[in-house]
């Protein structure tokens, strides 16, 4: 079997009081595209800068394709390309002297790639990093990362700041990038984006890993919304929606239901029995909502059981 | 924005420039009364030493008015250079409040609250001054804290006009700065108000030697802070001067606010229109981006040539000045003797090697500070987690960083001493070209010995390195000049640049002085290496 693409075990960062990152566990395949998920403060960007070799771990080990993190640090960021969260300050220096500048640091980087890149994304090179907007200064992350062709991607939520357009054209990128044969990691909260371009998905939370899973498996633990509509004089057997298995918020205003069902329809379908519905409309929630349902209602709980 | 608010964001300044202050005054005042005797006789005596010595550097500072008082004397060493000092306060201050907030985004959020931007730029110039008035202060404070130790006694009127003169210079060099910064690119402001106040500071010490530009003097807040010693016993405090300075500031806070008004934020008010240009797509080409160390020179090519250029001018400047104050005292035949014991080595080189190598000394050590700040703020901007996310160890990036260094002290020295040597031939000035080229290059060990202790603090706490860097500084320069006076050991000066350079012009290179400084820059750099490899970046 190939060698994982990255790995870490039991990787910790502890900062006290709670804070860091903590017995982190996780193989990613090669040509994987794996998606982190987490909100805000929950390690996710801690978990990078380990992997970069950026912060020492207080304990435990990353390595990418077999590679030591800390010791062969230098080895390692030769198959890397990285997008930090926060772009740097690069000041008065113009695009193409920063692309130059890390071009000539790393060598071996393509001239052709790099334009292929700015047109791709528009991205004019010969502005002053100053005068870029937040937008532009994200591409120009971008074409940093990507401009060597590295074997792994990791990128520290790389859409932020980019229009719809730019990140439809960032997620065509990265999908090209993994035929290639590349693998990517990428951090987000927005949940949509790993819908887009991820094969699996790994949620952390207040430092610590709680799932791992594919995308078809994400999909069998979400939920519906549901709208009920019944024929005018038909009764709204509401007591027999409430007490239904898996349904939950049930609003019943004159003849139209909502509630949310969660697992199986039998439940809905068994109260439903007898009663003349005109209109069923099931809206699958997006993976927002999923992640947030999660994180409101069973705080503290892992995702599943 | 809020007055706290705006005094929060100077607390820094406030603090370091008022426990400078307030160590100055009282070193200066314990000083006296170990150096000038205690008897009527021995003050009048060592009075006047001081006025001889002052005599030839009133190009610098104006001329004491009776140093064989504490008031003169303290008046004189402390308070002629709190010009100095505090207009560089005010400057960074000022362009920190004009432009810098500016370019972090914190003016755009005050005026989205509602502020009014001659609301927010008047806030910051009154932060500045209750900072100011703190810092004034402890300056006062510490002198009269030296001076009741000596069981003597100062007049509070006395010290009260000193430090409102102060104040008012201070003030005044704020709002030229803040005036300044509104009609330059935040990338030039510094710059551009830097030249104005050194230009400014130039005419009015400059005067004092040339005649010419005595006429111009009026335009200088300097020549008016200047005008009062009230420390001194039959000194004044000029009640008018005073008013300008304060009334100038006043005036130019009202332009600055003005035009701020009236400009686009991150913009000069005045601002020229962008030539259109074909989209770039690609990586400039330039192989000098391949090459390690050339890379980072060429990067900072702008500012390292406007130091090479700034230092081989005022090293002609110095050079000019020695020829004109030098000639007339030679004319005098009565201290024909006193040269030739003081001066052995010439009386030509000492001069000069004294008036400019003492000051280039500064010079390469305050341009070994500007790259360490450029090494910290790197840190805290991404660029040096931008740096490593490449193939290229911790090690590889500082022996980078010193190497670009060095070179760059290198270029400075050599293109410096170049021009001295070749300004002192038109002034007929004999100088050894061996020991000239051995001074100038004696400069880069120097700014080594800065740049690798600030690099040893960089990788421990990058945050708080420049200031403990400036303070480190300013310590070694002041070891110089008080442990003689309070008999300090000897090794206390060997942990000083400024010592162990010596006088390379007159006496040649000192050896010891050379390898100290170079061992000590070895060590740092190795231990800087060894803190680099274990820290967590960014954090």
């Amino acid at each position: 079997m190939a060698v994982a693409a990255l790995s870490t075990s039991r990787l910790t960062k502890d900062y006290g009081a709670g804070r860091g990152l903590f017995d982190l566990d996780l193989v990613i395949q090669q040509q994987e595209v794996f998606g982190y998920l987490g909100p805000n403060g929950a390690g996710k960007t801690t978990t990078i800068r380990c992997v970069m070799g950026m912060i020492r771990p207080t304990s435990g080990s990353a390595h990418v394709f077999g590679i030591d993190c800390m010791r062969d640090a230098v080895e390692v960021k030769k198959r890397v390309g990285y997008l930090p969260g926060d772009i740097p300050q690069f000041g008065g220096m113009r695009g193409k002297e920063i692309v130059a500048y890390f071009g000539g640091m790393r060598g071996g980087v393509d001239p052709k790639r790099v334009t292929g890149l700015c047109d791709r994304f528009d991205l004019d090179l010969g502005r002053r990093f100053r005068e870029y907007s937040s937008g532009n200064k994200q591409k120009l992350g971008i074409v940093l990362a990507f401009m060597h062709a590295p074997d792994l991607f990791i990128l520290d939520e790389p859409t932020s700041g980019l229009d719809p357009l730019n990140q439809q054209e960032f997620y065509g990128l990265l999908r090209e990038e993994r035929e290639r044969g590349a693998t990517v990691f990428l951090s987000s909260h927005v949940l949509s984006e790993v819908e887009h371009v991820c094969d699996q998905v790994g949620i952390i939370r207040t430092g610590r890993l709680v799932r791992v899973a594919d995308l078809a498996e994400l999909h069998r633990i979400r939920f519906h919304h549901v709208e009920l509509e019944f024929a005018e004089g038909s009764d709204v057997p509401e007591k027999a929606l409430r007490h239904a298995e898996g349904v939950s918020d049930v609003k019943v205003d004159d003849r139209i239901v909502t509630c949310t069902v969660h697992g199986s329809f039998e439940p809905l379908l068994d109260a439903l029995h007898g009663a003349e519905v005109t209109n069923l409309v099931s809206r699958e929630p997006s993976l927002e909502e999923m992640f947030l349902e999660y994180y409101h209602e069973r705080s503290g709980l892992p995702l599943l059981p | 924005m809020g007055f706290l608010y705006s005094l929060r964001l100077t607390r820094w300044g406030v603090a370091g420039f008022s426990a400078l202050a307030f160590a100055l005054t009282l070193l200066q005042s314990i000083a006296f009364y170990q150096v000038a005797g205690h008897t009527a006789a021995e003050r009048a005596a060592f009075g006047r030493s001081m006025v001889q010595i002052a005599a030839q550097f009133t190009v610098l500072v104006a001329a004491p008015i009776r140093p064989d008082t504490v008031g003169g004397y303290v008046q004189w060493r402390a308070y002629s250079f709190f010009a100095i000092v505090f207009g560089i306060w005010a400057l960074v201050s000022a362009y920190g409040a004009a432009r810098g907030d500016e370019e972090r985004g914190l003016v755009e959020q005050v005026l989205a609250t509602g502020t009014a931007r001659a609301d927010a730029l008047v806030v910051r110039i009154v932060g500045f001054a209750a900072g100011c008035i703190v810092a004034v202060s402890l300056a006062a404070l510490g002198m009269l804290v030296g001076v009741y130790g000596a069981h003597e006694s100062i007049g509070i009127d006395a010290l009260a006009g000193a430090s409102v003169n102060l104040l008012g210079l201070a003030l005044c060099c704020y709002s030229l700065t803040l005036l300044v910064s509104q009609f330059a690119a935040s990338r030039f402001a510094t710059a551009a108000s830097a030249v104005v106040m050194l230009g400014l500071f130039l005419l009015n010490s400059l005067s004092r030697q040339i005649d010419q530009l005595s006429s111009w003097r009026w335009l200088s807040p300097f020549r008016y802070y200047d005008l009062s010693q009230p420390l001194a016993p039959g000194g004044s405090f000029d009640v008018r001067g005073v008013e300008v300075l304060f009334g100038s500031a006043a005036v130019m806070t009202l332009g600055a606010a003005i035009a701020f008004s009236y400009r686009d934020l991150g913009s000069p008010l005045v601002r020229f229109p962008v030539a259109t240009h074909q989209a770039v797509r690609e990586p400039d080409r330039n192989i000098v981006w391949r090459v390690p160390i050339l890379r980072g020179l060429y990067e900072r090519r702008a500012g390292l040539g406007v130091w090479t250029a700034g230092v081989a001018l005022l090293g002609v400047l110095m050079v000019i000045l020695t020829k004109n104050i030098v000639e007339p005292l030679l004319g005098l035949t009565q201290l024909r003797p006193y040269f030739d014991v003081l001066f052995s080595g010439g009386i030509y080189p000492s001069f000069l090697g004294f008036i400019w190598f003492g000051f280039a000394q500064l010079l390469i050590a305050g341009f070994a500070i500007a790259q360490v700040a450029r090494w910290s703020s790197e840190d805290a901007d991404g660029r040096l987690e931008a740096v490593l996310a490449s193939p290229i160890s911790r090690r590889s990036v500082l022996i980078e960083r010193a190497v670009a260094l060095m070179i760059g002290g290198f270029v400075i020295a050599t293109v410096s001493g170049i021009a001295v040597g070749i300004e002192s031939h038109v002034q007929s000035i004999d100088l050894n070209q061996g020991r000239l080229a051995a001074a100038s290059l004696l400069l880069v060990p120097v700014a080594m010995f800065f740049a690798a202790i600030g690099a040893l603090l960089a990788s421990l706490i990058p945050r708080a390195t420049v200031g403990l860097l400036g303070g480190f500084a300013f310590v070694s320069y002041f070891i110089v000049q008080l442990a003689p006076i309070f008999h300090w050991p000897s090794w206390t000066l060997d942990i000083s640049a400024f010592h162990l350079y010596g006088q390379p012009l007159t006496s040649g290179v000192d050896g010891t002085g050379l390898v100290i400084m170079v061992l000590v820059a070895a060590v740092a750099f190795v231990a800087s290496a060894v803190m680099m490899e274990r820290r967590d970046v960014g954090a």
